[in-house]
């Protein structure tokens, strides 16, 4: 700790504290975090997702990650906070929201361009004004482009004390080609302030200093096996081939329910020795309508 | 409180220059006007300070009272000379020893203010026209009352003061002068038949800008609107009011108007805040020809009152979420910003956006609301990820159940099916969209759910989402 006690203070008087490393104390007690309202969650988490901090959840379809991120915005919202979803190819689904327990009413949801089976099929509704004409790079990196503004807008105006992003269906390639700028632009602007900014996507793509990396649906390889505690009652790690494991009800096909997923989930952050391992079960929820 | 001034030999507008200087809630009556006084002892000091400074604006020797009505402010500076003030609880008393003829002159004054305010008074003014509600059944009834001579009936009877009249029993007073003689009896009481009419402007917050040369493009227009919007603001400010809608009205050089109306979601006079606002709407609907004329009209509404609470966290200001809104919706397009709310109906995934509004008066989140979910079991609830246009999907279907998925989309996973669960029916709204389908839950070799939907009426496969 001295060691790292005596390069930050080098790093200030060089005044090079901004850009490599955090001018601000780290943020301690129940405020620091945005709990999920879960408490097996949220002691992996360390309490929950970290404000002024960039967080991701990554994961394969349908392995529950969008179900993680809803979790984090109805807990959020029942707190009375205000929520903010960054639609990038508009997949989001009011009905299903409310019946996962998201208070509508205080979510600001940006949706971005739906796309149709050709690529070229545009909403007219979506282009008004002279902005949305032309503009440099494909369609979709355009919608992407789109996407992180609106990120960078709500982030700045500090409404919302959670925002999520939904990336899981750019491209690998369109990921790629973001400039590196992009998230270190969203991790000062929320630095030190309320907002924790959430990253859903398919595969890792950022992450702040303080921020947490939750990954779903992935064999725990290499790692510690989970303590006693950090497992529900009567669940069992998934075997290595198979990751994740629909979970049906009803034994005729009559009968055949959707019953939910069983998961992984490993949660990593940047000083952490070791990524802590849990298993999750998603269950279907019927949709309550009004 | 209420202050009353009565100066017939000074000019209305000095008057109303008068009152708007020490107060925006006033109410000119001919030469007699009314002032709200309520809050201005923060200003000027007590009642009899008050008197004092409207006596050394008006610099005449003006007939002044104030007291807790109007009614009695306004007959004690019709009949007192000078200064009075007038104790709260004292105002029957202050009047009694007025004379009724106060009260005949009060009433002509009021008389004279509605007919000069009335709509009948205007067009027949310009143009000779008046609505017959105005000509006949109303004006018979006032020329009636003036023809009454009550003041020589309570001269008959004795009646001389106001306090005197006060005395007199209500029923025997309606039976012999009716309701002319109830509504004298209430004024000598000092109580108010109406509320204070506050005056209001024609046109108090409209600025416009007749500019040399035309215009074009939204940064010359923003130093434009700074100039306007920044002494409405200041107005706006004066009056304790903030911007309810905010309307800008462009001539271009065609002679065309283009006008842009916005309603704001809170009060609000910052004037960057409400250039911002018009430069988002403009650059989201920008005019077609240069602009000549700039004209700014604020439709005002009483300031928010707030009660802040330590307990809970800080609410955004409603300035920075319609900031933030019209640069969303500027950058996304209209109905891609808001909240989503439920709509009565069982088509699946039946929504319509509102606008996302942060609520003034917040309760606090109870303590079940704020408790752990599934503390017990780690379990969450099943995330639909529904597409928006449905991906029509080829299917193999066998004994009636799908065992074969192929589809043309990138990133979608194709091939034999290995769980199926279904089909869920519905069908509905014949008498609009109607739809009909069966809904099939279905998993994949490596994992995926997808939610398959049939058309029954077309009978095609689509891919309506993926459980995640």
């Amino acid at each position: 700790m001295a060691v790292r006690a005596a390069v930050e203070a080098l790093l200030r008087e060089k005044k090079l504290d901004r850009t490599l490393t955090s001018a601000l104390p780290e943020r301690l007690g129940e405020d620091a975090v945005s709990p999920l309202g879960i408490s097996a969650l949220d002691s992996g988490l360390a309490g929950g997702l970290p404000r002024g901090q960039v967080s991701e959840v990554v994961g394969p379809a349908s392995s529950g990650r969008t179900s993680l991120a809803w979790a984090a915005l109805g807990a959020a919202t029942r707190r009375c906070e205000y929520v903010a979803l960054v639609d990038t190819f508009d997949r989001f689904d009011p009905p299903a929201a409310a019946a996962c327990g998201i208070d509508l009413s205080r979510l600001l949801w940006v949706r971005g361009q739906a796309i149709s089976k050709t690529s070229g099929a545009l909403d007219p509704a979506w282009l008004p004004g002279v902005r949305a004409v032309g503009g440099p790079g494909t369609f979709v990196e355009r919608v992407i482009d789109r996407a992180l503004k609106s990120l960078n807008l709500i982030v700045q105006s500090g409404v919302c004390t959670l925002v999520v992003i939904d990336l899981i269906d750019v491209p690998a390639v369109a990921l790629r080609r973001l400039p590196a700028a992009t998230w270190f632009r969203i991790e000062r602007a929320i630095e030190g302030q309320d907002t924790a900014v959430v990253i859903l996507a398919a595969t890792p793509v950022a992450r702040s200093t303080g921020g947490r990396s939750i990954a779903l649906g992935e064999v725990p390889t290499g790692s510690a096996l989970p303590t006693d505690n950090a497992l529900p009652i009567g669940s069992t790690l998934p075997t290595s081939n198979a990751p994740r494991q629909v979970l049906w009800k009803g034994e005729h096909d009559r009968t055949r329910r959707l019953g939910g997923v069983r998961t992984s989930l490993s949660i990593g952050a940047a000083r952490w020795s070791r990524a802590w391992h849990v298993q999750v079960d998603t269950a279907v929820v019927v949709e309550a309508g009004l | 409180m209420f202050a009353a001034f009565y100066s017939p030999s000074t000019p209305t507008a000095v008057l109303i220059d008068t009152a708007r200087a020490f107060t925006p809630r006033f109410e000119q009556v001919g030469p007699l006007v009314l002032l709200d006084a309520g809050g201005l002892s923060r200003l000027f000091g007590t009642a009899q300070e008050l008197g004092v400074h409207l006596r050394e604006a008006l610099g005449a020797t003006p007939r002044i009272a104030l007291a807790a009505t109007q009614t009695t402010a306004a007959l004690l500076a019709l009949g007192r000379p000078g200064l009075t003030v007038v104790e709260p609880g004292q105002e029957a008393s202050a009047l009694a020893p007025l004379s009724v003829s106060v009260l005949d002159a009060y009433d002509r004054i009021q008389e004279e203010g509605s007919r000069a305010d009335s709509p009948g008074a205007t067009p027949k003014a310009e143009g000779g026209w008046s609505h017959p509600r105005h000509t006949h059944q109303a004006s018979r009834s006032t020329r009636r009352a003036g023809e009454n001579h009550q003041l020589d009936v309570l001269a008959k009877w004795g009646i001389r003061t106001v306090g005197a009249l006060a005395a007199l029993p209500g029923p025997d007073v309606f039976e012999r002068l009716g309701d002319r003689g109830v509504r004298w009896q209430a004024l000598a009481r000092g109580e108010d038949r109406r509320p204070m009419v506050p005056w209001v402007d024609a046109a108090p917050f409209e600025a416009s800008l007749e500019l040399e040369w035309p215009i074009e493009g939204l940064e010359p227009l923003s130093f434009v609107l700074a100039r306007l919007l920044e002494p409405l603001a200041e107005r706006l400010e004066h009056a304790d009011r903030g911007a309810a809608v905010l309307s800008t009205s462009l001539r271009l050089t065609t002679k065309a108007v283009f006008t842009r109306t916005l309603q704001l979601p809170a009060p609000m006079r910052d004037p960057k805040t409400l250039r911002t606002l018009i430069l988002l709407d403009l650059e989201t609907h920008p005019p077609d020809a240069p602009i000549d004329i700039v004209r700014v009209f604020i439709e005002p509404t009483p300031g928010r009152i707030l009660q802040w609470t330590l307990l809970d966290r800080a609410q955004p200001a409603p300035e920075q979420v319609s900031t933030l809104l019209a640069r969303l919706t500027a950058l996304m397009g209209e109905g891609h910003v808001g909240s989503p709310s439920l709509v009565d109906s069982w088509r699946p995934g039946a929504f319509e956006m509102q606008e996302f509004r942060v609520a003034s008066s917040e309760l606090r989140a109870d303590d079940s609301a704020l408790a752990p979910l599934n503390s017990e079991l780690l379990t969450l609830n099943s995330a639909l990820r529904r597409f928006r246009f449905p991906i029509p999907t080829r299917v193999q279907v066998r004994e009636g159940r799908p065992v074969r998925v192929v589809t043309d989309r990138q990133g979608m996973a194709s091939g034999a099916i290995v769980q199926a669960a279904g089909p869920w029916r519905t069908s509905g709204e014949w008498w609009s969209e109607p739809w009909d389908r069966d809904e099939w839950d279905v998993s994949m070799a490596d994992g995926t759910l997808y939610r398959l939907v049939v058309e029954r009426s077309i009978g095609q496969w689509f891919l309506e989402g993926i459980v995640d």
